[in-house]
């Protein structure tokens, strides 16, 4: 039990610090103790089963807690927070940076209590019949995942004018270049899945330089061109939210979460998006705990979807990961798990105040044109060591699509048709068929 | 209701046919994603073509740099003048105050029915989602009264808020017992709100697809009607053989949480419920009772806690703008 107890301290110590390094998914990591734990089992001398699992559930909890940091602070967010940036940005901007990330981590609470005290019970009766039913099903719910993100798209443009065909032409700008940034990055997406030019030995992380350069990059670049300044961050743990709405925006994001940790190809951010849809959020400290409870949600329950006995439910990457070193077979392993969810999810709580309070001494310090410039370059040094030149290639045009977003003013989550697009068609089976019209078979 | 109701309700009309089910189970994701589109279809037509298509003939654009009530109240009220006079339909766009990238300035046009006048006051400073910014100081204005020179009949609410992204258009409508009438944004809710134009997509998708394509497409279309019903503005139900809008029941607002919650869980609901019907010896396991209760009525009563609704106006009082585009 102390094993369990200190890998899972450890992994969520280790990930929350790893967190606060922009670009830097955990499962990057994970793929690396992966490969070590392989290696280990290759020479005879397996990692223990009370290390490993506890080990890789305390990571992904640090991390989902630990990820507000930069995205909120850096505005540079992987994709599951990029609907955290711009509140985000706005409280940064009125000097409230640390009440947003204690706005979104409270989120991240509410959501590990619910995990705890609603869904371990719950989960072992339901999540079976629940994958039964919706097993065939799960495509067009993708499909209509797009749908929906596509056709709810606010058109910005087209004010000031006593309307016409011109007021629809500015009108569309936005949701045009929304659709135009689906469409790209579906077909970027269509490249990495079919024809993927990152050299074979690096194929494990194919789509990470996609990633980091649809979500992280484009504000970073523009934290660089803007040279926007920072002003003082606000001292005291000031906390802007009543319990009323950090329990409406827990729910909400849990809620959103969980569907986005349940459907495969969904992800933490679109589940945060439908979640602030389905509830109504307009205010902006309510939104934010939701995204913080969505993120922790869709990492970290579709994590434990694996534990359930008898079902085994691989969602996510952690899921696949840990798939391919050990199978649990009951309660043991399943109230494991969610032991060191607890755990973990104390510990990187407990680190988000010193964690943040660095943070933000180290960007008043150096300013946040270059801490934007040094997170740039590390961004692009993890890219070129993960994945090679060619990495950094598609790193380049994603970035570019990436962009399309952030200039033109529509929404950045249109950059999942990177993975939505080309998945939805591979779940309807004309995934091959879209790739060999696109001259990618 | 907001967009994403409309969008589970129109899948969960879908899942009633057994046809659209069992095409779900087989891999076609057809009728789905038309039940989707054709459930949110109403308000896409609204606020991305008609909306702007839609022309006004005086407009108002207020200056954020020299705030001032008087200019507005003016427009409007040359608006009901010139209906009145030239005894046709007149439009005014109202446009909206932006301040910077997420703030922008309130203001509120009431129509002063007993004392035959309208009136625009200045309000709080709001971010985008409506909310007032702390901190953020309104400008002092005075209050703008303009004097009519007749009658107004109200149809909807006398208070509007005028706040965020694009400001409402009212058709001032002459009457026939020598009034006028404001209608707010005449561009909504009306043949893309029909049940006759549900039809007619229905016939539509029958030719193009099959029956039960026809019949998802009707299905979803016209929920998306009826569930505007609830609210404040109404639709106009049979367009082009009606020319008003129906009021509505008055029994939410669009932008409330717990409605749109309710909707989209329950929706969910009854998609699940409807597939477990179609799987090998799901259905049998299930009470209805029990998943009533349980899935539907404790999650609901859960969230009912938690959020804290405005309350509903009553006659004569005012919605913002911004919640009648989100409805």
């Amino acid at each position: 039990m102390l094993l369990v107890a200190l890998s899972a301290t450890l992994g969520a110590a280790l990930a929350a610090v790893l967190a606060c390094i922009p670009g830097l998914h955990i499962y990057n990591v994970m793929a690396f103790i992966v490969l070590a734990a392989h290696a280990q089992a290759a020479a005879g001398a397996p990692f223990p089963i009370e290390v490993l699992m506890p080990l890789m559930i305390g990571m992904t909890v640090g991390w989902s807690l630990g990820g507000t940091i930069p995205s909120i602070l850096l505005a540079a967010p992987d994709e599951s927070a990029l609907y955290t940036v711009l509140p985000g940005q706005k409280f940064l901007m009125a000097g409230r940076g640390r009440e947003a990330v204690m706005l979104t981590s409270a989120g991240g609470l509410v959501a590990l209590f619910i995990l705890m005290l609603v869904f371990a019970p719950l989960a072992p009766r339901l999540v079976p019949f629940a994958e039964t039913v919706m097993r065939p099903h799960v495509h067009w719910v993708v499909w209509a995942v797009i749908c929906f993100m596509l056709m709810s798209e606010w058109p910005k443009g087209g004010r000031l004018s006593l309307g016409g065909w011109g007021t629809f032409l500015d009108g569309w700008k936005t949701t045009g270049s929304g659709l135009l940034t689906f469409l790209l990055s579906g077909l970027l997406g269509f490249v990495l899945v079919y024809r993927s030019p990152v050299a074979p030995e690096y194929a494990f992380q194919n789509l990470m330089p996609a990633f980091v350069g649809l979500f992280t990059l484009p504000w970073l670049l523009l934290n660089l061109v803007s040279a926007v300044e920072i002003p003082a961050q606000q001292e005291g743990e000031k906390f802007g939210a009543g319990w009323r709405e950090v329990l409406q925006g827990g729910y909400a994001g849990t809620v959103g979460g969980g569907f986005a940790a349940f459907i495969p190809v969904v992800t933490g951010g679109i589940g945060g998006m439908l979640a602030g849809h389905a509830t109504a959020l307009r205010d902006d400290r309510v939104f934010l705990v939701s995204q913080g409870a969505s993120r922790l949600t869709y990492f970290v329950g579709g994590l434990l979807l694996f534990f359930i006995p008898g079902i085994g439910l691989t969602r996510g990457g952690a899921a696949w990961m840990l798939s391919g070193l050990c199978s649990p077979h009951g309660y043991y392993e399943y109230f494991m798990a969610f032991a060191a969810v607890g755990l973990a999810g104390g510990t990187a709580f407990l680190m988000l105040g010193p964690l943040t309070r660095g943070t933000l001494w180290l960007m008043q310090r150096c300013g946040y044109r270059p801490i934007s410039a040094v997170t740039l370059g590390v961004c692009v040094a993890l890219v070129l060591y993960m994945t090679g030149f060619m990495g950094l290639i598609v790193l380049a045009v994603a970035t570019g699509i990436g962009l399309l977003p952030v200039l033109l003013g529509s929404r950045r989550m249109n950059c999942l048709g990177v993975i939505l697009l080309p998945m939805a068609c591979n779940m309807s089976g004309s995934g091959p068929a879209v790739a060999k019209w696109l001259g990618l078979l | 209701m907001k967009g994403i109701s409309h969008f589970a309700i129109g899948l969960a009309a879908a899942s009633c046919f057994p046809a659209a089910v069992r095409a779900g189970a087989e891999g076609n994701p057809l009728y789905f994603i038309l039940a989707g589109i054709f459930g949110l279809l109403p308000d896409t037509l609204d606020f991305k073509f008609i909306r702007f298509l839609y022309k006004s003939e005086l407009g108002v654009i207020p200056d954020p740099l020299r705030p001032d009530a008087q200019p507005i109240a003016d427009a409007v009220a040359l608006a009901v003048a010139r209906a009145h006079a030239e005894n046709r339909n007149v439009n005014v766009k109202l446009n909206t105050i932006k301040l910077a990238a997420d703030r922008w300035q309130r203001y509120q046009v009431r129509f002063d029915v007993p004392g035959r006048r309208v009136c625009v006051s200045y309000g709080l400073v709001v971010d985008t989602g409506g909310n007032p910014i702390r901190g953020a100081v309104a400008p002092v204005v005075a209050e703008a009264c303009v004097p009519l020179p007749c009658g107004i009949e109200i149809e909807y609410l006398a208070t509007t808020d005028v706040d965020i992204f694009d400001g409402p258009v009212y058709r001032m409508e002459p009457t026939r017992d020598g009034r006028v009438r404001p209608v707010f944004i005449p561009w909504h809710r009306n043949w893309t709100h029909s049940f006759v134009t549900a039809f007619i997509f229905g016939l539509a998708g029958a030719a193009i697809w099959d029956a039960a394509a026809g019949g998802v497409i009707f299905a979803a279309f016209a929920a998306h009607a009826l569930a505007d019903q609830l609210g404040y503005l109404g639709s106009n139900l049979f367009a082009p053989f009606s020319r008003r809008r129906t009021p509505g029941l008055k029994l939410m607002h669009a932008t409330w949480a717990l409605p749109n919650f309710a909707a989209v869980w329950l929706s969910g609901l009854l998609i699940f419920w409807n597939l477990a019907r179609d799987t090998t010896g799901g259905i049998s396991g299930m009470n209805p009772l029990r998943y009533v209760f349980f899935a539907g009525a404790l999650p609901l009563l859960a969230f009912a806690l938690m959020v804290k609704e405005e309350p509903l106006e009553g006659p004569g009082q005012g919605q913002s703008a911004s919640q009648a585009r989100e409805s």
